[in-house]
């Protein structure tokens, strides 16, 4: 997934496997095995190979060089390294540059083993799922044992059919070898049985025992990962590093329209955004809005910029570099987009630390106005312990000013270190149904009395305020539950009850309460 | 690179018949390190080796017509299959259509059904019988008790090679005691050989398999330095006699005897061979060497060890610290301030704490937003450099729960020293926290 987006050219060539193969052009026509097993587009030389993945020349001659020359049997090898470094991309367009037979099967969509066993073996028997089969696999495997006897079995016959293809010269692949390239082995870690299937996968070479099959392993875990599971033969490592600020540089560089202007806009932004993250796809995904905005004052966006015109254009694109550092992580939509505008131009003095969302004042998401009380209420519950809660809540409310120096007096006394660290530690509190609902009838009653004293006469609200505590408030709470918003936290082994917590941040929490114009920050109990 | 040039075709005519057999070179000798029992066929003369040992006993039940069983114990990688293997092949040109072998591996077929199931439908295979994959459990043991007797009755010995033997020995051992109880009758003539990396193999047993266990042992251990030599001469040398002209092979192995010969290469094998001496852990060396080739030239150089060692000597993590960002260093930093100052447990919160405090005492320029740095450790967590204490605190979320370091402190060091951006502040922090 993210090394489409950086090559956006490598995207279609791996789907093309299955998407673009899978409506079977002439279903008369059984599949060859060079349509199967061979990369379907076109090989590419070597040159065109290594200009494609800048940076990473000696890995592809590491991996080049340990698959070896046509026929050369081969040892297993493990091709590692972070993730977007390029390593399915590289072993994938090494085997279209070689014109070898291969087998591809990603252990993160195949997320099972069945599923995985099965990909395997349709490859290997020239079996596609379609309509015309009732989407059913070449064989039924279900056991590892299965899997192991059906490999052999296919391996075998497809090695006859490629020995058969070359004496009729009908062949188009080179060499006589099947090499299965095992994708994101780190997934299985997680899977039921881990242990068995990753000791399977890495004893593949010692089971089958046929100097045929070649195996490459890929994985964004480091080989000590594996070492537990087997304590086994490890296959030969190749590392691919991270990219160094060049190869980012060159990468970002490929399939650019204008290469000149783009060049300039890396040089004046790469730099700052390289200390953040190293990531090729996350910088793509940063730099792209940011390019955009450098382009606005632009007329003609093929035009080559000369000096001046850079040193306007880095001018007028500096102030975003900052905020858009601390994008990094998001996908901007339109809207927050937009936002994003107003927001850099008037709101900074007043909340510069929390950069990140301080821009969007308003909430995104629409929700209801009960919703957001809950939401609210659930915030106080987590983050306010529940001794203060009779102090904070009476009759009255907690908006007269006795209270509030009561309250201010307990706070001296609770204000230490520990219970700060204690907040930080342990996150946001649990509490039971009745404390929220409890809360939330403090909230709403306060906000129904202000309401009252401007317009007494206004019944409907009041009444509103009532009604909404019924089963209405419990539909909306299950809604925050799974908008996971509140989380329900196991129940207490005393009460029996189940617990929540709020998931929510201070600044959502103060953002929402101020779209209900709910004074929180009385509320809240300062340490 | 010394490579670069060995994907290039040859241009010219003595060149390219220079270079396609360097090619055949090449092949050759990956087709001998790539199958271990190549390796082991050198040992086949000397009388002390396991191979002798193991073909005098089974050679011994397939004359006498007798049971027997055995267990082949050592470390990955040292051989135990290849040697069966080996075994086994000469033994069948010996006694043409008298042996037939099982082969069962703990890894699959550890399931006491599904190993019943195996072995009968090897038997089928063996025998040209139909195999039906209906068969209950019980069919499929009493087919294999009758398939005993009748081997029995012609005088042909079942080898029942059992790979990964501890896996067998989980649970309640039903498939060794079936197989090994029916091998107490006189009428059959099988053999049971044992394969695993667990020296206490044989304790894993119960008593009633046990007793009916013969507890010959045949031990594989690491090579020795003399062993090490005869294979290394084995290995790499080109053969005289084939297709190779006499000269390519004159000089290639003259350039072997040379490499063999060196210091810094015997220097290193031995560094190779402390940490793991088994015969697998030499072949893969062999082979990243042998890999290393230059086609062009034909020749093994000393370069090509080299690089092949260099390989065995990567550090992983000390790669990962040195690829990191550098919020990513700050944030490792900051994981290390807060353990040597012996706070028990820390989390996202104060982490980002301390960060902001370093910010605070020291006007750094890389002060970078919450959601920036909870991406940055993000990916800290997706390479393993550090790790959520708790498994199972799903309620919490990933800010709240409790983590620790994966990184050493020297690793850490290290890495710091050799990541290019490091800012030079963080490496004072970090001297700092040394010597408090």
């Amino acid at each position: 997934m993210r090394k489409e987006e950086r090559t956006p050219e490598s995207a279609s060539k791996r789907t093309t496997r299955s998407t673009v193969a899978s409506p079977a052009p002439k279903p008369s026509k059984p599949p060859s095995i060079s349509d199967c097993l061979l990369f379907p587009d076109d090989p590419i030389s070597l040159d065109t190979l290594l200009s494609g993945l800048p940076g990473r020349k000696n890995q592809i001659f590491d991996v080049l060089r340990l698959i070896g020359p046509v026929n050369s049997p081969m040892l297993p090898i493990l091709v590692y390294g972070g993730a977007s470094t390029g390593k399915t991309a590289s072993v994938l367009r090494i085997f279209r540059h070689l014109r070898r037979h291969f087998v591809y099967a990603s252990c993160r969509t195949c997320y099972c083993p069945r599923i995985l066993f099965d990909s395997v073996l349709n490859q290997l028997s020239l079996h596609r799922r379609s309509e015309e089969n009732g989407y059913t696999n070449a064989k039924k495997c279900e056991r590892a044992s299965d899997f192991v006897n059906l490999l052999r079995d296919a391996l075998v016959r497809a090695i006859n059919l490629i020995g058969a293809g070359s004496k009729e010269r009908t062949r188009v692949g080179d060499g006589e070898m099947i090499y299965l390239v095992f994708d994101n082995l780190e997934a299985i870690r997680s899977w039921d049985k881990s242990t068995s299937v990753l000791s399977l996968l890495l004893r593949l070479h010692d089971l089958l025992r046929m100097p045929e099959v070649g195996l490459v392993y890929i994985s964004s875990a480091t080989p000590d990962a594996y070492y537990g599971c087997t304590g086994s033969i490890e296959p030969v490592p190749v590392n691919f590093p991270g990219y160094n600020v060049n190869e980012v540089f060159d990468i970002l560089m490929l399939n650019q329209a204008n290469p000149k202007l783009y060049s300039t806009f890396l040089s004046a932004v790469l730099k700052s955004f390289y200390r953040v993250t190293r990531r090729v796809d996350e910088l793509w995904i940063a730099l792209n809005p940011l390019f955009k905005k450098y382009c606005e004052p632009l007329s003609d966006l093929n035009s080559v910029p000369d000096e001046g015109m850079k040193r306007r254009l880095f001018n007028s694109i500096q102030p975003h570099i900052t905020a858009a550092l601390n994008e990094v992580v998001e996908i901007p939509s339109y809207a927050s987009h937009e936002k994003n505008k107003e927001g850099s131009g008037s709101r900074r003095g007043t909340m510069r630390r929390l950069s990140g969302k301080e821009a969007i004042s308003d909430l995104d998401f629409h929700m209801s106005v009960s919703a957001k009380y809950l939401l609210v209420s659930a915030f106080l519950a987590s983050r306010n312990p529940a001794t203060l809660d009779a102090a904070l809540f009476d009759s009255t409310g907690g908006s007269d000013n006795r209270k509030r120096k009561r309250r201010s007096s307990q706070m001296s006394i609770e204000k230490n270190d520990s219970v700060v660290e204690d907040i930080l530690i342990k996150g946001p509190g649990s509490f039971p149904l009745e404390r929220l609902l409890a809360i939330y009838q403090c909230i709403t009653s306060v906000v129904e009395g202000e309401f009252n004293e401007q317009q007494p006469e206004d019944g409907v609200t009041m009444e509103g305020g009532k009604i909404g505590l019924m089963s209405d408030v419990l539909l909306q709470l299950s809604t925050l539950c799974n908008a996971n918003f509140i989380v329900r936290s196991g129940s207490c082994p005393l009460e029996g009850s189940t617990r929540f917590r709020s998931t929510i941040d201070e600044d959502l929490a103060l953002m929402v309460a101020r779209s209900i114009n709910f004074p929180l920050a009385k509320y809240l109990c300062r340490r | 690179m010394a490579s670069s040039s060995s994907f290039k075709l040859a241009p010219a005519s003595p060149s390219a018949q220079k270079s396609s057999m360097a090619e055949k070179a090449l092949a050759l000798l990956r087709s001998r390190l790539r199958d271990q029992s190549f390796a082991h066929g050198v040992f086949k003369s000397s009388p002390d080796s396991n191979y002798s040992k193991l073909k005098f006993l089974i050679s011994t039940s397939i004359a006498e017509g007798c049971n027997n069983s055995v267990l082949l114990l050592g470390p990955r990688g040292s051989g135990k299959i290849s040697v069966v293997e080996l075994v086994l092949a000469d033994l069948s040109a010996d006694y043409p259509d008298m042996l037939s072998v099982i082969r069962l591996n703990g890894l699959l077929h550890s399931d006491d059904n599904c190993g019943l199931k195996e072995i009968a439908r090897q038997l089928c295979l063996e025998h040209q019988l139909l195999f039906s994959k209906m068969a209950s459990s019980d069919d499929n043991s009493q087919f294999m008790l009758d398939m005993l007797r009748e081997c029995g009755l012609a005088h042909k010995t079942l080898i029942f090679l059992l790979d990964e033997f501890d896996l067998f020995a989980q649970g309640k051992q039903r498939l060794l005691y079936s197989l090994l109880d029916a091998m107490q009758t006189l009428s059959s003539q099988a053999v049971a050989i044992g394969v695993s990396c667990r020296l206490d193999a044989d304790q894993l047993l119960e008593k009633r398999v046990r007793s009916r266990f013969s507890h010959r042992k045949l031990l594989f251990i690491p090579l020795t330095t003399e062993d090490l030599k005869v294979f290394l001469n084995h290995a790499l040398y080109l053969p005289e006699d084939s297709s190779f002209s006499s000269n390519y092979v004159k000089e290639f192995n003259s350039r072997v005897k040379i490499i063999l010969g060196d210091k810094k290469f015997n220097e290193a094998l031995n560094s190779l061979s402390n940490v793991d001496g088994t015969i697998g852990n030499i072949l893969r060396f062999l082979y990243q060497a042998v890999s290393y080739m230059d086609l062009a030239s034909g020749l093994l150089t000393l370069q090509n060890f080299k690089s092949a060692i260099l390989c065995f000597q990567k550090q992983p993590k000390l790669d990962i610290v040195k690829d990191a960002s550098v919020l990513e260093l700050y944030i490792l930093v900051c994981m290390n301030r807060l353990e040597t100052k012996e706070q028990n447990t820390y989390n996202f919160n104060s982490i980002l704490k301390e960060y902001k405090a370093i910010h605070e005492a020291y006007k750094t320029s890389d002060h970078y937003g919450r959601t920036v740095c909870s991406r940055a450790y993000e990916h800290l967590l997706e390479q393993e450099l550090i790790c959520f204490v708790d498994g199972k605190g799903r309620h919490l979320s990933n800010e709240c729960r409790p983590v620790k370091l994966l990184v050493s402190f020297s690793e850490l060091c290290h890495g710091l020293k050799s990541n290019t951006s490091c800012p030079a502040i963080l490496q004072k922090l970090l001297d700092h926290e040394s010597f408090k």
